[in-house]
């Protein structure tokens, strides 16, 4: 294959946390020492460290532009082929492109012709994985900063009208309309007045904010500079939690270059303006994403959460008016002001607007960031763009909106997702986290998992939170141990109506939703626990047997390699069985074999 | 202004808590973690009541929820007597050695279940009012720490705490006996600090640690009846008011 350009190229490395943890930044070092040993005057190349790409599953991944090519998994060792073939000689490395599961062919620009990208819709994350984040140059040359030039010539109150017609609801899980915020805050008139964004994402398996802070710093500083603007705040600050060291350092580099460049500052934009921002490091309190723990937290007391009957908007950090939103939030703040209300507006459904950015982890083909309208069916997001189950299992559930979020079983697979419609299935948005299940989890397992989490993660300070989680997780892991009882569900149901009713946080209040959840829909799993003493995923170990299917087992012994504890016998050909005495059932064998011949009891 | 509380009308100032209005109305709401000397908590969630805004209906927690507008308030019914019966039950399985727990328990009509118990003689309910107690008295000797069930009330890393004055605000506030102070041969052991006590001047018995009297002297405050027990003081008072006479 050859090609026809070979001038002004671009190669791009993705640097975000994913492929960095799998070697991305040697890659980038290679190919930037390589390309000097080049010289100047054979090819005009020069490598950029960008954000994450959201293709995770696939990283270290390479772009060389204008030409197109995307390489997957991208090992140092690959980069003299690179310079040689497709830098010198503009050849395509056919073993570096991504292999599509389904038709069987390589692809060479994934963005245009697989399902992954083309199925999503990018604002939040439109800059992601093209612009360097350590460069304001490169936020400039994507319209960077236009939004907050446009803001300036509208009046605060045209910029607020603007951010409430687009029907923006707040990313971080709540949903509430952001322009609502920013105006209730705008009327009191009291000052000083702060804004915040709350960038302590805690969700286990979420990373859509980790991968804005990291990828596209300036977006989230140009939102806040505009809502300040909106609202006559004069001090702004940025909760990042301290494991996201990527995402500090690129935020205090934009910080830095957005001092320099006037947007941020004494006088903005020679506007006469005065905002400024620092960044406050979280500690790695989860309920500090809870929005009144974390004032707390910036104030130096304990990561309590407080009664929200008074809005932020109106007391918040030291009591003063504070608007705070969410990463995300802050990220579509531009566009809607570049691009207008309206159009923002036309994506997604009736209550809910724009696009949403979903963390999509789990037991599914392609896992990763998307960005999709709202009102997206599940069905769309996990079998289209998420390329379907591994291992071509049945789906079983999917769990939504954190670890206090639900798990939404197969039959409402056509569900289209916003936040109205994940609240009536019992569920909610939280951040965005979708947590694909396959027929071998066990949802009494893992309500248990979640509720072990929220156990941990409580901050203690109110009597249902703290204790109601705890019983029904001692509940939870009684059933799992086969020791459950059945007047145990209707004690775990009573619970969780009270700590929904009366716990103070949003963290409590939804604390019970893994739970209700999974009783709600997946009930005979219960059932099978406490009255069968049968764990029918084959996952809770005092409840599960396997044993080998001999019409099925072909005798290849790949089990036998498998277990670690030496507890399948049997010749090669022959079938093999299983010695239950000696067996951990931790699952290995009904992992690897390929004839489906271990089965369960 | 007015808002209605249980079918009554009962005036209130702008700004005040449900509870506060309530309690000032004799409409009695149970507390665990309220004192009147502090802000509502919101911490053990016994005063939950509903409120009618409009056509908006809540449950909300009466101490640390304003009245700032028209409101009816319903302090029981029966979805929140069943909140509160689970609250308590859920407060006898963690502190069951405290009396107040164990009364209200049967108070309330809870049921034995499943559930484990813990430590028999464990009394602390976490309702935070010794730290505010200790927090007034100007000392921050006592902080809740850690978080979830493993949060306790302790000094700093469990060691006798410098500022602490020995002064028991902390367990004349609790409401469930939990913190233990030992005291004999003219001293007393509280938070693992041992304190020697000074005594009254006119009675002889023991009644304040040394650290507390230097604390009030170097506070500026009067001082001339600081060596006496708080029944002399009264008793000196009284004297000097009938002297007046």
């Amino acid at each position: 294959m050859k090609m026809n350009s070979n001038e002004g190229r671009q190669i791009l490395v993705c640097c975000g946390t994913g492929c960095q943890a799998n070697g991305s930044l040697q890659v980038f070092d290679a190919i930037q020492e390589q390309i000097q040993s080049l010289g100047a005057v054979e090819v005009k190349t020069f490598a950029k460290s960008t954000g994450c790409n959201g293709w995770c599953e696939q990283g270290p991944l390479v772009k060389i532009l204008p030409d197109d090519i995307t390489y997957c998994q991208v090992k140092v060792d690959d980069v003299p082929a690179i310079i040689d073939k497709t830098i010198k000689n503009n050849e395509v490395i056919e073993r570096l492109l991504y292999r599509d599961p389904a038709s069987k062919k390589r692809v060479k620009s994934p963005h245009l012709e697989l399902d992954f990208y083309q199925k999503q819709k990018k604002i939040a994350l439109r800059n992601i994985g093209e612009i360097d984040p350590a460069s304001i140059e490169d936020y400039i040359d994507r319209d960077g900063y236009k939004a907050l030039e446009k803001a300036f010539s509208i009046s605060a109150e045209q910029i607020i009208t603007e951010v409430i017609k687009s029907g923006l609801r707040g990313r971080g899980g709540g949903g509430f309309p952001a322009g609502i915020k920013w105006q209730s805050c705008a009327e009191q008139s009291n000052a000083p007045r702060y804004i915040i964004c709350n960038g302590d994402e805690g969700d286990p398996g979420a990373f859509m904010d980790r991968s804005i802070m990291e990828g596209d710093p300036h977006t989230v500083i140009e939102g806040m500079v505009i809502c300040a603007l909106a609202t006559g705040a004069s001090n702004g600050f940025i909760y990042v939690r301290d494991e996201y060291a990527l995402a500090l350092k690129n935020l205090n580099q934009a910080l830095i270059d957005a001092r320099k460049g006037s947007f941020l500052g004494e006088n903005i934009m020679g506007q006469g303006f005065a905002f400024d921002i620092e960044v406050v490091r979280g500690g790695g309190a989860f309920v500090c994403g809870e929005e009144t723990a974390l004032i707390a937290s910036v104030e130096g007391k304990i990561g309590e959460p407080r009664d929200k009957y008074v809005f932020p908007a109106e007391k918040g950090l030291w009591g003063q008016p504070t608007v705070i939103n969410n990463v995300e939030t802050w990220a579509n703040i531009p566009v809607i002001i570049n691009e207008g209300a309206d159009k923002f507006a036309s994506i997604g459904t009736e209550n809910s607007k724009g696009t949403k950015v979903f963390s999509l982890v789990g037991k599914v083909v392609n896992t990763g960031l998307v960005e999709v309208p709202m009102g997206t069916t599940l069905r769309q997001i996990i079998f289209e763009i998420g390329g379907g189950i591994l291992k071509g299992r049945q789906f079983k559930a999917v769990q939504t909106g954190g670890p206090s979020g639900g798990c939404i079983p197969a039959e409402l697979l056509d569900l289209p997702v916003d936040f109205d419609t994940l609240k009536e299935v019992g569920s909610m948005m939280g951040s965005g986290g979708l947590i694909v299940m396959d027929e071998r989890t066990c949802m009494v397992e893992v309500a248990r998992y979640y509720l072990n989490f929220l156990a941990g993660e409580s901050c203690g300070k109110c009597v249902p939170c703290r204790e109601g989680i705890r019983r029904m997780q001692e509940i939870l892991t009684r059933i799992c141990e086969g020791k459950g009882q059945i007047s145990d569900i209707e004690l775990l149901e009573e619970i969780a109506e009270t700590v929904k009713i009366a716990a103070l946080c949003g963290l409590g209040k939804t604390a019970a939703n893994p739970v209700l959840s999974t009783l709600r829909y997946f009930r005979d799993e219960y059932l099978a626990h406490i009255e069968e003493h049968r764990c029918p995923a084959g996952v809770c170990r005092d409840l599960t047997e396997f044993y080998i299917d001999k019409e099925k087992c072909t005798g290849c012994g790949i089990c036998i390699k498998n277990c670690p504890v030496d507890a399948i016998h049997g010749e090669k050909k022959e079938a093999h069985t299983i010695d239950v005495e000696k067996c951990i059932t931790c699952g290995s064998c009904i992992d690897t074999c390929r004839f489906d011949a271990v089965r369960i009891r | 202004m007015k808002i209605m509380i249980d079918g009554r009308d009962v005036d209130v100032e702008y700004g005040e808590t449900i509870l506060t209005a309530a309690k000032r109305a004799g409409i009695k709401i149970p507390t665990l973690c309220h004192n009147e000397a502090f802000e509502g908590q919101g911490r053990c969630r016994l005063c939950m009541v509903e409120v009618e805004k409009g056509s908006m209906k809540n449950t909300v927690a009466s101490c640390t929820y304003p009245i700032t507008g028209e409101i009816k308030v319903t302090t029981s019914t029966p979805l929140i007597e069943k909140t509160r019966k689970n609250i308590i039950m859920l407060l006898y399985k963690q502190a069951p050695g405290s009396q107040l727990i164990q009364d209200m328990y049967k108070e309330y009509g809870c049921v034995d279940n499943s559930l484990e118990e813990n430590n028999a003689d464990e009394r602390c309910i976490l309702c935070n009012l010794c730290v505010l107690a200790c927090q007034e008295m100007g000392s921050s000797a006592i902080s809740l720490i850690m978080r979830g069930t493993d949060k306790q009330v302790a000094t700093p890393y469990n060691e006798a705490a410098e500022v602490c004055l020995g002064c028991g605000a902390c367990a004349e506030i609790c409401p469930t006996n939990a913190i233990k102070v030992i005291e004999k041969d003219g001293q007393r052991i509280i938070w693992n600090k041992v304190f020697n006590l000074v005594n009254c001047q006119r009675c002889g018995k023991p009644f304040a640690t040394r650290e507390q009297l230097e604390y009030i002297a170097a506070q500026g405050k009067d001082i001339s009846t600081q060596n006496l027990c708080e029944s002399c003081r009264r008793k000196s008072a009284a004297e000097k008011i009938q002297g007046f006479m």
